[in-house]
Order: structure tokens, then C-alpha cells, then sequence
């Protein structure tokens, strides 16, 4: 089995890490949290940094920027404070510190349009649902004290035995990852190209006009496609490219390297993503959309829906309310048994 | 260092575009993709509010979305992304739906303890 980590290093900060989330869980009692998040913080610390010698070890070429280190550090952090805080309002925000860490990573690996996607979408849009629903469905008064709190958030369910279960598999995936990543070879085959550009014809020659490579009267060379359309004639590899250009008396004819294009000429990450959505899959897209339509449809009907009180809650309700009014209070708003008017 | 190389040590993972990422700093990424998902797993397991269990899926998204990315950037192809657009999607449903069925349950047990619906596993 091949190794990049030292067995001894991995599956020792395995352990570490199970120790202190399990400590940092939410506990009925004493709850250890600080400690479990210190011991948990090390482990982590201490992986990225073996990953980090690692890195040094194989040269300098190979040397991931230290943003990743930063970035995953506070991703798995935040993430570790998602899982163990006690109030889900904190835990929702410090998932928006996971996302803002995890699209650090995006960015580092030259996905940025994912990355402001994922800002916009989860950060904007689905933690705000979140936000709503935990304000809607949270009873009770908000006061500091702990015992403000629901039971079900101030304690967790078998946190030993779960923490157990999490890190086993995080010791085998981080194993078997190892062993895989070092025998996968790149595919130069499915590596994307520039070959997009050549459905682009006014982009190109457009930015071939501003950087002065295409003077009055040239043009570039197009070619027909197999649907009759015309295209421009580019050859696209990995590592190079090249474009045909006509001089102005219509024969004579040039070419012009990838090494000579402008910078303008360049696919930009959106471009591409935008290709690989709307060429390679355009079913795909429409299936999503549906599925769209179909889940706010869902939640429309879901929200509408008539709810019963079982009886315990019913009762439970009415003695809340009349323990309210004997405190002299006005009496809280009781869900009506029968909400909704459809 | 000039401004060009400044600008590849920010804006390229590992190395110019040409060259793929060496197969040992794809496995910098799966670790962390790695650790997301199984901190995400331990949170769906031992939280009971319905809620964080839902938020602790998100984070499991999070761990399946970093990975991708550093495949697709280690293939040098915008497939990775392709795909994390369409798990944005079921993401963003799933939050929907199932946010409406959280607020159901609560309106009718007046608790977000997931084992007070222990009466469902029959």
C-alpha cells in the first residue's frame, strides 16, 4: 500500500481528532468544549502541516500556495463549530464561514466562477432560508442562560460512537485517497481546450484588431461544420493552438501561434463552465430547472398544509397559555388547530 | 518577483495551466474534502435538532464540492464544476423542501427533536 502521510502521523491525528470532537460535542452536563476544540485544532493543524512537509519534501514545484493551508484550516474550524455549537443560529452562520473558506479553495484552484456561485447561492440564499426557518420554528424565551435553551440542542446523541464511525472512515477514505491519487494519471485527452474559441468569430477578431494582429483587409479563415454552420479555422491542443489568417488579397495566408495571441483572447473560467454546461449538457440543465420548479411548487403546497395538533402538544399548548395568564401575563398567541385557508 | 509570477502563485493551484497538478497536492485537497464530509457525517449523526442535521448534509455537500473542483482542476476540465452546478441545484431544493417540512413538524409536535417522530420507524 502506498503512503504519502506516515501511517503512524495519519491514523495518530485520526484518533486526536476523534478525541476532541467528541469532547466538543454538546453535553447535558459539563461540557468540555474548549479543550475538545484545542485538541481537535491540533489535529487538524497538525495534518495540514504534515501535508505541508509533505509538499516540501517532493520540491518546490509541487508546493500548494499557502492559502490552502489558511483556507482548509478555517474551513474545518468553522466546520467543527457548525457541528458542536448549541444554538442553530450560531451553527448556521459558522457554515457561512465554512462556504467562504471552502470558496477560498475554489479560488485557488481557478474555479471562480464556482466560487462566487456558491457565495451567492448558499451564503445569500439558502442560509437565509435557513436563518428564517430557525426563527420560525424556535420557541421559548432567548434569554443567555443555558437553560433558555431546548434539550435537544444543549446535549448530542452518542457523540462517542458516532465520532468513532466518522473518523474510522475518515482514516480509510484519507488511506485508499492515497493509494489512488498516486497511481492517477492525467487524461490529456479529456484536458479542455481553447476549441471553443473557434464558434466565436467576432471575439477573436476583435481582439486580434486591438493587440494589431490583424490589420485592414485580413481576416481570419473560417472553415464549414459538419451542421453547415461556418466556424473559424482553429486547431486547439492541451499546450498550443494555432489560427489561419488571409491576407488582404484573399491568398496569401499566415499563421499565427497560441504563443502570439493577446491576452484578450483567452477563454475565461465563466466561458468555459458556460461551454461545458450548455454543450456537453443541455438536458442536464433543463432537468434542473424542473427540479427548481418542482421543489418551490413542493414548498408552496407544503406551507399551505392544514396541521393538526397531536394531542400532547394540544395539551401541552393550553397549559403553557394558562400558565402565562395566571402569571398575569397576556396570553401568548396559540397556533390555531386549524391554520392555513385552503 | 515580478508581477507575473506574483499573479501565478495566487491564481494557479500548482504550476502553469498546461501542467496538471502532481498527484500529491490532489491529495492536499481530498484530505480536506475528506475531513468536511466525515465532520459533516458526525454532526448529522449526533445532533437532534432537525435543522443542524439538515445544515450538517450541507456541509457533506461542501466536502463532495472541494473535491470535485480539485479532480476537475487535476484533469485540467470544467466537468467538476459542471457537476457542482447541478448539486448547487439539489442543494438548493432539497433546503426548500425540506425546510417546509421542518416547519410542518414543528407546527404539529411544537419540538425540532428528531426523535420525537421515533414513532415513525413503526
Amino acid at each position: 500500500m502506498q503512503t504519502i502521510l506516515h501511517p503512524f502521523l495519519l491514523y495518530g491525528l485520526c484518533v486526536l481528532g476523534a478525541i476532541g470532537v467528541a469532547l466538543a460535542s454538546p453535553r447535558e452536563r459539563v461540557a468540555p468544549f474548549i479543550i475538545g476544540a484545542i485538541i481537535a485544532a491540533g489535529a487538524f493543524g497538525g495534518l495540514l502541516i504534515g501535508l505541508g512537509v509533505v509538499a516540501v519534501r517532493q520540491g518546490a514545484g509541487n508546493l500548494p500556495s499557502w492559502g490552502f493551508y489558511i483556507f482548509s484550516f478555517m474551513a474545518l474550524l468553522s466546520a467543527l463549530r457548525v457541528i458542536t455549537h448549541q444554538r442553530p443560529i450560531y451553527a448556521a452562520l459558522w457554515f457561512i464561514l465554512t462556504i467562504v473558506s471552502s470558496c477560498g479553495l475554489y479560488v485557488l484552484l481557478q474555479a471562480e466562477f464556482m466560487a462566487f456561485a456558491l457565495v451567492i447561492v448558499y451564503g445569500g440564499a439558502i442560509l437565509i432560508t435557513y436563518l428564517f426557518v430557525i426563527m420560525l420554528a424556535t420557541d421559548g424565551p432567548s434569554e443567555e442562560a443555558v437553560e433558555a435553551m431546548s434539550a435537544y440542542d444543549r446535549s448530542s446523541r452518542e457523540p462517542v460512537a458516532a465520532t468513532f464511525a466518522g473518523f474510522v472512515l475518515l482514516a480509510v477514505l484519507t488511506t485508499l485517497l492515497a493509494g489512488g491519487s498516486m497511481k492517477l494519471g492525467m487524461n490529456p485527452a479529456l484536458a479542455a481546450t481553447d476549441k471553443n474559441l473557434a464558434v466565436m468569430p467576432e471575439k477573436v477578431e476583435r481582439a486580434l484588431r486591438e493587440a494589431g494582429l490583424l490589420t485592414q483587409g485580413e481576416r481570419v479563415a473560417r472553415r464549414e461544420r459538419a451542421d453547415g454552420k461556418s466556424e473559424l479555422a482553429l486547431d486547439a491542443t492541451i499546450d498550443g493552438g494555432s489560427l489561419q489568417i488571409i491576407g488582404a488579397d484573399g491568398k496569401t495566408a499566415r499563421t499565427l501561434d497560441k504563443a502570439q495571441w493577446p491576452e484578450a483572447l483567452r477563454l475565461d473560467n465563466t466561458q468555459r463552465v458556460a461551454f461545458e454546461l450548455m454543450e456537453a449538457n443541455p438536458g442536464a440543465i433543463e432537468i434542473a430547472g424542473v427540479i427548481l420548479l418542482m421543489a418551490m411548487v413542493g414548498a408552496v403546497v407544503l406551507a399551505r398544509k392544514k396541521v393538526e395538533l397531536d394531542e400532547a402538544a394540544k395539551v401541552e399548548a393550553m397549559q403553557r397559555a394558562r400558565e402565562q395568564s395566571e402569571l398575569g401575563r397576556e396570553a401568548p398567541f396559540v397556533q390555531p388547530a386549524t391554520g392555513g385557508n385552503n | 518577483m515580478d508581477a507575473l509570477s506574483l499573479a501565478s502563485t495566487w491564481t494557479l493551484a500548482q504550476g502553469p495551466l498546461p501542467m496538471p497538478m502532481a498527484g500529491i497536492t490532489l491529495y492536499h485537497y481530498l484530505v480536506v474534502a475528506s475531513a468536511l464530509f466525515v465532520l459533516g457525517l458526525i454532526g448529522f449523526l449526533t445532533r437532534r435538532n432537525l435543522i443542524v442535521m439538515f445544515l450538517c448534509t450541507e456541509l457533506m455537500f461542501q466536502g463532495a464540492g472541494v473535491a470535485l473542483i480539485a479532480f476537475g482542476r487535476f484533469h485540467l476540465n470544467h466537468t467538476g464544476e459542471a457537476f457542482l452546478v447541478f448539486v448547487l441545484t439539489v442543494a438548493a431544493a432539497e433546503a426548500a423542501l425540506a425546510l417546509a417540512l421542518v416547519v410542518l413538524l414543528f407546527r404539529r409536535k411544537e419540538t425540532l427533536d428528531a426523535s420525537a417522530w421515533g414513532a415513525l420507524k413503526g
